[in-house]
């Protein structure tokens, strides 16, 4: 309860709702596939995966609001009103935090990694958001996110996660399917 | 050591010095300061003022940021001077591993130079007296990177502070730590406040007598803004005075005697707010703090109120924004001086408050000399607050003056932001005509020296919501240079008539901090690299060297162990100053890298 104390005296946050969160980032419809699961979204590694040299499939799951207008104009509005404006800038090319719209990824740019470094926080003071907010909310920062380009594309997510950038060449040893690659 | 002639009147004021040097006793340092009256002004002083060198530390070393507790990193050495100082060459170098802006000055006790990293915060003994001044011993305090993303303006430490064979220094997670200088272990180590706050540390500790003063970082990120002073060899706690809330918060008490009218009555830290936004108000203490022997008193500032939308916060927003005078046994209040009421700009009031007594309309008076962000330059008698003299120094826009009867300035409701409008050609923008980098005043000129800014912002504030460890915050700004296209000026100023003497214009921004000394040299740097060693009284640039990275560290002097003078500065931009980093003043050239060297000039340079 020491979040709700702390900002219950706080008259501008409008709402809050009783599980502790912030009300949420409007009405967007819902995807039809329905938001990723929890128990899937928690098997994303944040860190590579020791003696396996496949991956999750789970790196491939997509946005569900990725370019829904209505869920990047709400996502923005929670990024100001969460004061995200005040680490990554309002033009999202950061300040305190890391730039967001560079090909540059810390801790991985596919959508799920970033809607885990959002829900967990991160080491370096990126506070973790998953009590504050709902998943869906933190899709809708997701697409926001997506929306300024610089996010990886869930379509090379195998390439992703090495941390490796879209468009680069691959020598033959070194593409997924070498044999030297094979688990 | 060469010496040079100088007037006989020198000669006296030398000779008063190096007395009280002699007659003084290092373990003491309160006795000492108190025995040592302030020196006669040479006659060809342009001001007249002088100064209380107290605590009097040896000419040839440099034991706390600025100097001495009247804030005036000036230095009595004088072999390189304005006649030779063109012959100045690298002597040698230090690199200390780490990233980030490098703000500290590096300091010198006993033949041993003492460097400070920014985060995470490596203490480094570099033995003067061997070739190459090789490492003696680092201390790795290790804290929490957590502070990283707590700190709004890069991941910077601002000095360490020798005193009674201690270097202490705090980290950016909010502790206080106290090194022994010998060996380099850590002595005693205090926790100060709290990252999941917001809290950082930045500032240097100030040390007077027993007592080691320190504050926190986190004017943007909501945080509760202290001071607090600690015993020197416990590292407990003695007291801590809050810059917002209730008096008993604030320490103000009976003795509590503002000049002005509207800072006088009950629980203005509370009253002066909306409902409870008191307790995260900011009013951090990063910056600076000195101190008056005689009159037993502290004077430090305390930083823009939170959020920085000042329509969220109706009130003056006491006290934010504000000089202080304390008793520094007991913290209690005695005056304070609010420089922007309802700060809507992000201005503060945290820069130093260097101490001088000056001739004044024909008296002496006790006098703080202020450069507040707000762009005006303040001589105010410390004694009681009251302004006697307040000048733009930079360019600004958000003012017509400020009211000498009632010490409020008078602002330009055109300039004014509120939330979701675009606000143009705001000046300075919220860094200020000039940040925390510290000036530096000379009793041979009676000038004061400073790197100020030449800079204006396009601000559209928006809504911001209080959630502990974020950014409370709001500003969208976009900055620039002001009229004149450069974005830095050093300039030297005359405190008795608030004016400016002479100014040198620089392209980049000018965040260092500057050194003052009896060779009439004053030394700066620019945040694309240059450093430079200027003539105190004409302005005129005698020597420039190009360094690795920006500069924005602190120049200080010492004496090495062969009896010769060198001059040590830091480059590694960072901080605010990197704000600029996209704009390219030069056409074809970009903004420096980074670093992290330390380097150290003598008359030709030393090569083996």
């Amino acid at each position: 309860m020491r979040l709700l104390e702390i900002v219950a005296p706080i008259a501008l946050l409008a709402t809050l709702s009783a599980c502790n969160r912030y009300q949420g980032g409007g009405t967007a419809v819902p995807p039809k596939s329905g938001i990723p699961q929890a128990s899937l979204v928690a098997t994303v590694p944040l860190g590579q995966i020791a003696g396996g040299l496949g991956s999750t499939a789970a790196l491939s799951i997509p946005n569900p609001y990725q370019g829904n207008p209505q869920a990047i104009e709400q996502g923005k509005e929670l990024y100001v009103r969460m004061n995200c404006a005040g680490c990554h800038a309002y033009n999202l090319q950061g300040n305190m935090g890391p730039d967001l719209t560079d090909a540059y990824w810390r801790y991985g740019g596919l959508p799920v990694q970033i809607y885990n470094t959002i829900l967990e926080g991160r080491p370096q003071g990126m506070p973790a958001w998953g009590r504050a907010l709902t998943p869906d909310d933190i899709w809708k920062l997701v697409a926001y996110i997506q929306s300024f380009g610089g996010a990886e594309p869930v379509a090379g997510w195998d390439h992703a996660r090495q941390g490796d950038q879209a468009g680069e060449g691959i020598a033959p040893e070194a593409a997924p399917e070498a044999p030297g690659n094979k688990p | 050591m060469t010496t040079k002639p100088r007037t006989s009147h020198w000669h006296a004021i030398l000779g008063v010095t190096l007395l009280a040097i002699a007659s003084s006793s290092c373990s003491d340092l309160r006795s000492s300061a108190s025995d040592t009256p302030p020196a006669g002004a040479p006659a060809n002083s342009i001001t007249g003022a002088t100064f209380n060198f107290a605590p009097n530390d040896p000419p040839g070393e440099w034991h706390s940021q600025a100097r001495d507790y009247a804030n005036t990193r000036y230095s009595t050495l004088h072999q390189i001077d304005t006649s030779n100082a063109a012959k100045l060459r690298i002597a040698w170098t230090f690199s200390d591993g780490t990233e980030n802006g490098h703000e500290a000055a590096p300091l010198v006790v006993d033949n041993t130079m003492y460097v400070v990293t920014p985060f995470p915060d490596i203490l480094f003994a570099l033995d003067l007296t061997k070739p190459g001044e090789p490492i003696k011993w680092s201390f790795k305090p290790d804290p929490s990177p957590t502070a990283k993303g707590k700190a709004c303006c890069d991941t910077v430490n601002r000095g360490v502070t020798w005193a009674n064979g201690k270097l202490i220094y705090n980290l950016l997670d909010d502790h206080t730590v106290a090194v022994d200088a010998k060996t380099g272990k850590q002595l005693w180590r205090t926790k100060m406040g709290n990252v999941e706050r917001g809290e950082t540390m930045t500032m240097a500790p100030f040390v007077a007598g027993k007592r080691v003063f320190v504050g926190n970082s986190g004017g943007e990120m909501g945080v509760w803004g202290w001071i607090a002073a600690l015993d020197i060899d416990t590292g407990k706690e003695l007291w801590r005075a809050y810059s917002t809330g209730s008096d008993e918060q604030v320490r103000i008490g009976t003795d509590f005697k503002p000049f002005y009218d509207h800072m006088k009555g009950k629980d203005l830290g509370v009253k002066t707010w909306p409902a409870d936004m008191w307790r995260h108000g900011a009013g951090s203490v990063w910056a600076w703090i000195s101190y008056d022997p005689q009159l037993n008193l502290i004077y430090h500032g305390t930083s823009n109120p939170s959020p920085r939308v000042p329509d969220q916060r109706p009130g003056d927003n006491l006290w934010t924004s504000t000089i202080f005078a304390r008793d520094a046994d007991t913290g209690m209040a005695r005056w304070a001086y609010q420089t922007t009421p309802h700060d809507e700009w992000d201005y503060d009031a945290v820069n130093e408050n260097i101490l001088m007594d000056l001739p004044i309309r024909g008296q002496i008076r006790k006098t703080l000399v202020h450069f507040d962000r707000n762009a005006y330059a303040y001589t105010i008698d410390r004694t009681n607050g009251e302004v006697l003299l307040a000048a733009p120094f930079a360019y600004q826009n958000w003012s017509t003056g400020i009211d000498l009867k009632t010490g409020i300035p008078m602002v330009d409701k055109e300039k004014q932001p509120h939330p979701n409008v675009k606000l143009s050609h705001v000046c300075p923008p919220d860094l200020g005509g000039k940040d925390w980098e510290p000036a530096a005043a000379s009793p041979r000129t009676g000038l004061v020296y400073a790197s100020i800014f030449n800079l204006c912002m396009d601000v559209t504030d928006n809504k911001a919501s209080y959630i502990p460890s974020t950014p409370y915050d709001g500003m969208d700004i976009h900055r620039y240079a002001a009229p004149g296209g450069n974005l830095g000026e050093f300039i030297a100023w005359n405190p008795v008539t608030a004016t400016k003497v002479w100014s040198v214009k620089e392209t980049y921004m000018t965040m260092s901090g500057v050194l003052a000394t009896a060779g009439d040299l004053v030394f700066y740097g620019t945040a694309d690299g240059w450093f430079r060693g200027v003539d105190a009284r004409s302005g005129k640039v005698l020597w420039s060297q190009k360094l690795g990275s920006g500069i924005i560290g602190q120049p200080t002097t010492y004496l090495g162990p062969d009896g010769r003078q060198y001059i040590a500065i830091e480059a590694g931009i960072g901080g605010a100053a990197t704000v600029h980093a996209d704009l390219t003043a030069h056409a074809g050239e970009k903004f420096p890298a980074g670093g992290n060297t330390l380097y150290v000039f003598s008359l030709g340079g030393d090569t083996q």
